[in-house]
């Protein structure tokens, strides 16, 4: 600062007291006893999706129209988001900010939709060196697909051994076409092959394949999945027109011949029981399920319940078969007990009591079982340890035996398809690093989307990758006073009559400019979009715009550590440390 | 281009045709359709600049305050409570020589709740060191808003141009509306003194000791004093280019009148019908509009009034205490002159009631009648 300045008259003096130099050499950052900083966080529906797709990242390249973009960031982590924009039952939403504001944000449509904008894009997100160790995948269901896609990804030579004539597992052996049409799960598999993932059909692991064949491996990742459907265990079983859910719905996607219809009884309250019945329905019979709980207990997703109510099938709760009856062998009646609910189970929910002398018969044509699928597990090796009817595996999908790493159904109590990707990933991240003689269990944690999500590759991958906080954002830590209100984009269905005549896809995607204004909902919670609110608001123009990865950045030498900048940041993106004097 | 439309509008195709560069402005009645229609332009484009939104007339201020600092030529209007509440910024938009223009609606202040016109609210403003211009048509408001820029962006003072409530704002007339080009020709682009630019951060408007507070008023003082001459020329220049001028004051029918009725505003309207039936009836009655309250031009006022006996003024105003408050800068006018006219202070119309022919005639009629006034405040209209 200089010394006084003397005027000698008015006629010296300014119009009005101004500085007369500049006034930089006034740190006013030294006033400063909280510093802000950028800090990105997680956002919640990142850390819900057992995949690790980055949500908000993909959403904003949405907004800006970049949808190949979009593309590569969800594949980054999945390969099968046409497959997930259409039968992930979407935790994400679940957690979505939005759903304390109106409505939680379309976040399946709109992957659905980058997919869908992506039918005739082969571009690729990119591949490390190549390198000559060998995996073997069992299994081409979702797990198997994405341990697959990660393991090419990191360069190494994949071979898929698939039982059946066709790839895709459960994807295409269960679920039905009206969810899910086999054209984009045979896009989103020839995507996976073209990074060199060799499919090899018709070969069964103790069948034509044996262990001694994966023995020339590096690795091998079982992934065949639980579908050995439970029986029923009451008398009648055996006879004609008594059948397994998910052996009809293998046999419909494999384009046999079904003979099924009149009146067919489907047993259970899950996915499968579900789809078992509006399949039947497609098929021209009259199916009516029966489950033995109440509605809140379906562990079948909400949305296909309520598709499946839509559609005219009745859904009897409360109800229990105890004896398939038949005729010559086939089945004509079902009997089957009314039950109240009783004290909670293992699960969480009330048990299924029956109660006396409320027998009944319904007569049927044939009677389907869906209550719940188990893995086959008979041609495990000696060595392989099975704890619950499922192999047992470590954090690094390990199994007891070396090399051999195991994921999806057969492992896992998580049966969704997104976990199923999930489990893939993380046999695929410890798969690399039994290679390449890294502890995986070390590094595990830092991977993370969040404190405790799904494993991210992008951060396995690279060390600069989108850093993150694992703080997951709360709604209260969001400034929704600049969030506009709106109403969620929904996808569009075929009216009832149309749907049912065949197995034609229900849903229709969400048009450009649905998506477009849905994805311009997304709060971006946490993750700092370049709205320029704080460098608008800062006093002390002390928010300094870079080009370059971290768009801003703080000027300390000026910032008086006023917090407008973090108040007025819409998503929470920047944070507050105590400065340390 | 001619049009028929509203004083409020007239307002808004001023600031567009003056290449305003931000608006922000709070809404209050009457003033709110100049506030629709300027937003309006920016968001269609027909102007470009920005319109800040804001909570409070204190901020509306505050913000082409920061605005016009930057060099941007910067515009706001309010009315009644809303620039009572402005007050504090006006002392900085004035203390900071800031060439800023504010449409004020003349508007009565509560309570009673009232949106009818007066002019208190402006009037109570007196103080800041802002210019104030009064407005008789809704032509005069669109021309004066040009001028006033023209006029604050010389002698770096604020202009407030006042127009009363609904009689203006509200009411539709034809309008002139000059060509953009025609306007920039007369309004360059403003060029600031001490433009703030955080390449080179400055500190506005800080501490200043007691050694050099006296010469900041002295230099404010001395640039309303020079407003006086640089408004004229404006005018006159603006009379040259566009065919219309309208002096700091008009002199109507003054010569050989007996008596002069000051007035201002939508008044000077009314009077100037009834004064044209009086003369006919032979009565000597001329009339002097005021238009420039602030500085107040006492030369040119002590001109035509010079030599006159008895001056009756109409105030729409009152100062609690004291009277009309263009009576007294009247009689403060000529209190050192010798032979100064006897002055009758007519308190009418507040609150928007209407001020009639019959009203105004009743007023001449007293001002010629009596040799002096009976009461330092008359009243006109009051009932009971």
């Amino acid at each position: 600062m200089a010394g006084k300045i003397i005027f000698k008259g008015e006629s010296d003096l300014p119009l009005f007291p101004i500085s007369s130099g500049d006034m930089c050499w006034n740190r006013t950052g030294t006033w400063r006893y909280i510093r802000p900083k950028y800090e990105d966080k997680t956002p919640p529906c990142n850390a819900a999706c057992p995949a690790g797709v980055d949500i908000p990242v993909f959403i904003g390249l949405v907004v800006e129209g970049k949808y190949e973009e979009a593309w590569n960031i969800i594949r980054e982590e999945n390969p099968l988001p046409g497959v997930c924009g259409r039968v992930c039952f979407h935790p994400c939403e679940s957690l979505c900010n939005r759903a304390h504001y109106d409505e939680v944000l379309a976040i399946n449509a709109l992957e659905r939709f980058v997919a869908d904008r992506a039918l005739d894009l082969e571009s690729r997100v990119p591949i490390r060196e190549a390198r000559k160790e060998r995996v073997a995948i069992v299994g081409s269901g979702p797990s198997g697909l994405s341990c697959a896609y990660h393991v090419a990804r990191m360069g190494y030579q994949v071979t898929v051994f698939e039982a059946l004539p066709q790839p895709g597992g459960i994807l295409r052996m269960g679920i039905p076409s009206y969810r899910l049409p086999k054209d984009i799960l045979d896009k989103e598999i020839a995507d996976i092959q073209a990074y060199g993932v060799e499919i090899k059909t018709n070969a069964r692991l103790g069948g034509d394949l044996s262990f001694g064949d994966l023995e020339e491996y590096e690795a091998v990742f079982l992934a065949t999945g639980a579908h050995i459907s439970r029986k029923l265990n009451t008398p009648g079983e055996d006879l004609e027109g008594a059948v397994s859910g998910l052996d009809l719905l293998r046999d419909i996607n494999l384009g046999k011949k079904v003979r099924i219809g009149g009146r067919v009884a489907v047993i259970g309250g899950g996915n499968t029981a579900v789809d078992v019945a509006r399949a039947v329905l497609r098929l021209g019979g009259n199916p009516i399920i029966l489950y033995r709980r109440s509605r809140d207990e379906m562990p079948a997703f909400d949305e296909e319940v309520s598709g499946t109510l839509e559609e005219g099938i009745e859904i009897r709760y409360l109800t229990g078969p105890t004896e398939i009856i038949g005729q010559k062998g086939r089945v004509t009646k079902l009997e089957c007990t009314e039950m109240e609910l009783g004290e909670e189970d293992e699960t969480g929910r009330r048990r299924p009591v029956p109660i006396p002398d409320s027998h009944f018969t319904i007569p049927v044509d044939a009677v389907i079982a869906a209550i719940g699928e188990e893995p086959d597990l008979t041609f495990l090796p000696e060595g392989i340890r099975v704890e619950g009817k499922i192999v047992s595996t470590d954090n690094g999908a390990r199994t007891s035996r070396k090399g051999i790493f195991a994921g999806g159904d057969m492992a896992h109590l998580y049966r969704t398809v997104a976990h199923a990707i999930g489990f893939g990933k993380r046999a695929a991240i410890s798969i690399d690093c039994s290679i390449r003689k890294k502890n995986v269990d070390s590094l595990l944690q830092g991977i993370r989307v969040g404190e405790d999500g799904a494993l991210s590759i992008a951060k396995y991958l690279s060390e600069v990758a989108r850093r993150r906080a694992d703080h997951v954002v709360a709604f209260e830590e969001l400034n929704v006073a600049y969030f506009e209100h709106g109403e969620r984009n929904e996808r569009t269905k075929l009216a009832v009559p149309e749907r049912v005549r065949d197995f034609r896809e229900i849903s229709a995607g969400l048009t450009e400019q649905g998506a477009l204004k849905e994805a311009s909902r997304c709060f971006s919670c946490g993750l700092c979009n370049e709205c320029e609110n704080c460098y608008v608001f800062c006093p002390d123009l002390s928010v300094i715009i870079d080009s370059g990865a971290v768009k801003y950045r703080i000027n300390y030498d000026y910032c008086k550590g006023c917090g407008i900048c973090i108040a007025e940041c819409p998503r929470n993106a920047l944070s507050v440390e105590k400065e340390a004097r | 281009m001619k049009r028929v439309i509203s004083g409020n509008k007239a307002v808004a195709y001023g600031v567009m045709l003056s290449q305003v560069r931000v608006v922000s402005a709070y809404p209050i009645t009457p003033q709110t359709t100049i506030v629709e229609e300027l937003s309006r332009f920016c968001a269609e484009g027909e102007m470009e600049a920005k319109f800040i939104k804001v909570e409070s007339e204190h901020s509306a201020m505050a913000s082409i305050i920061a605005s016009c600092l930057t060099g941007s030529r910067s515009f706001t209007a309010t009315s009644s409570q809303g620039l009572a509440l402005m007050h504090e910024m006006l002392h900085w938009a004035a203390g900071g020589r800031l060439p800023l223009v504010m449409v004020n609606v003349n508007r009565a202040l509560g309570p009673g709740w009232n949106i009818w016109t007066e002019q208190g609210d402006s009037l109570s403003q007196r103080d800041t060191g802002w210019i104030q211009l009064y407005c008789e048509d809704n032509q005069e408001v669109l021309d004066t808003i040009i001028q006033a820029f023209k006029i604050a962006e010389t002698v770096y003072l604020p202009v407030m141009v006042v127009l009363d409530a609904f009689f203006l704002s509200h009411t539709s007339e034809v309008v002139e509306i000059p060509h953009r080009e025609e306007v920039d020709q007369f309004l360059p682009p403003f060029e600031p003194k001490y433009p703030l630019n955080p390449r080179n951060p400055q500190a506005y408007f800080g501490m200043c000791s007691p050694d050099y507070y006296m010469e900041f008023r002295y230099k404010m003082q001395r640039a309303m004093e020079e407003t006086v001459g640089v408004a004229k020329s404006v005018d006159e220049e603006f009379g040259h280019q566009f065919g219309r001028a309208y002096g700091l004051v008009e002199p109507y029918r003054c010569e050989d009148a007996e008596v002069v009725m000051v007035t201002s505003g939508t008044v000077t309207s009314t009077s100037r019908v009834v004064i044209d039936r009086l003369w006919e009836d032979g009565i000597k009655v001329g009339l002097l509009k005021v238009k420039m309250f602030r500085p107040f031009p006492m030369e040119d006022i002590k001109r035509v009034l010079k030599g006159v006996e008895k001056v009756g003024v109409i105030d729409r105003n009152i100062s609690f205490g004291h009277g009309g408050i263009f009576a007294q800068e009247i009689r403060s006018t000529f209190c050192n002159e010798n032979g100064r006219p006897t002055v009758f202070g007519f308190i009418m119309g507040l609150g928007g009631r209407d001020v009639t022919p019959e009203a105004i005639e009743e007023a001449i009629h007293v001002t010629l009648d009596n040799a002096r006034p009976k009461e330092e405040i008359l009243w006109i209209g009051l009932k009971g």
